[in-house]
């Protein structure tokens, strides 16, 4: 299950990096 | 049901490792159709067109992403919870009539019903079991929650460069959250997820799909609720 745990919070990192990114770009203005 | 044998990376976590890659070739694609489409916009308006690289690096692509993410997690974490109460009858996708509710703990496998191999925190009882079991749900909850806040703050930026461009006043975040472009890009994107919710639980009654866990087996009769094969 170890390959699995690694899937999962590959999948939750890329989601979160994708919303601070989207986040960062609003409050830069650009 | 406990450990079954590995073969391999690839395959254990293939529908998974499938979708991200078709995730990341897909958004590659909104990148370069969007750039194109903007720079489009840009010269109808007599403004300059901009790189892939300015694109990529705008809140006009973040509020495109971000949209459509927003109503994702929107109908996962409403089905989630919706499947808890309501039923339909005939369903893949449903619990049988008669099963609405969280069911017993028994049911549920947690506390002292908990097999050898539950999840340390389906067995503690208290609060982290309650958290545990809603976590699904909180997880859906809260990433609808974080990517329509970042739909809004990337959208409201989007906005006031367009506003700029054509030499009107910007809004404020809190002017944005009550403009119709707002609003528009919200209900566009969740109407269309309600209705392929509605879709599916309806159609899987009468249709199947062989050898999809997401459809009843092929032999199933169309008035038994809640069967995958």
């Amino acid at each position: 299950m170890r390959g699995v745990r690694a899937v999962f919070w590959l999948y939750l990192a890329v989601i979160l990096i994708g919303i601070t990114y989207c986040i960062a770009l609003g409050l830069m203005g650009r | 049901m406990t450990d079954e044998k590995s073969r391999g990376f690839l395959r254990d976590n293939a529908l998974s490792l499938a979708f991200g890659a078709v995730f990341l070739a897909t958004l590659v694609g909104q990148a370069l159709s969007g750039v194109a489409d903007y720079n489009a916009q840009q010269v109808a308006d007599g403004l300059e067109p901009v790189s892939l690289a300015q694109y990529v690096t705008s809140s006009s692509f973040g509020v495109d992403v971000m949209e459509n993410w927003q109503s994702e997690y929107l109908q996962f974490f409403l089905y989630i919870f919706a499947t808890v109460w309501l039923v339909q009858k005939g369903s893949s996708e449903s619990k049988k009539p008669g099963e609405e509710g969280t069911e017993s703990d028994k049911e549920q496998r947690i506390e002292r019903f908990a097999d050898d191999d539950s999840p340390a925190w389906a067995r503690t009882g208290g609060f982290r079991t309650a958290v545990f079991s809603r976590s699904l749900g909180l997880l859906m909850g809260g990433l609808f929650l974080l990517t329509w806040t970042a739909s809004a703050v990337a959208g409201w930026a989007a906005y006031n460069g367009e506003q700029l461009g054509q030499l009107e006043d910007p809004v404020s975040f809190l002017g944005y959250l009550g403009a119709a472009d707002f609003w528009n890009r919200s209900f566009q994107n969740w109407q269309s997820e309600m209705l392929a919710v509605g879709s599916m639980a309806v159609f899987s009654v009468y249709l199947r799909q062989r050898g999809s866990p997401e459809s009843k087996p092929v032999g199933v009769a169309h008035a038994e609720t809640g069967q995958t094969g």
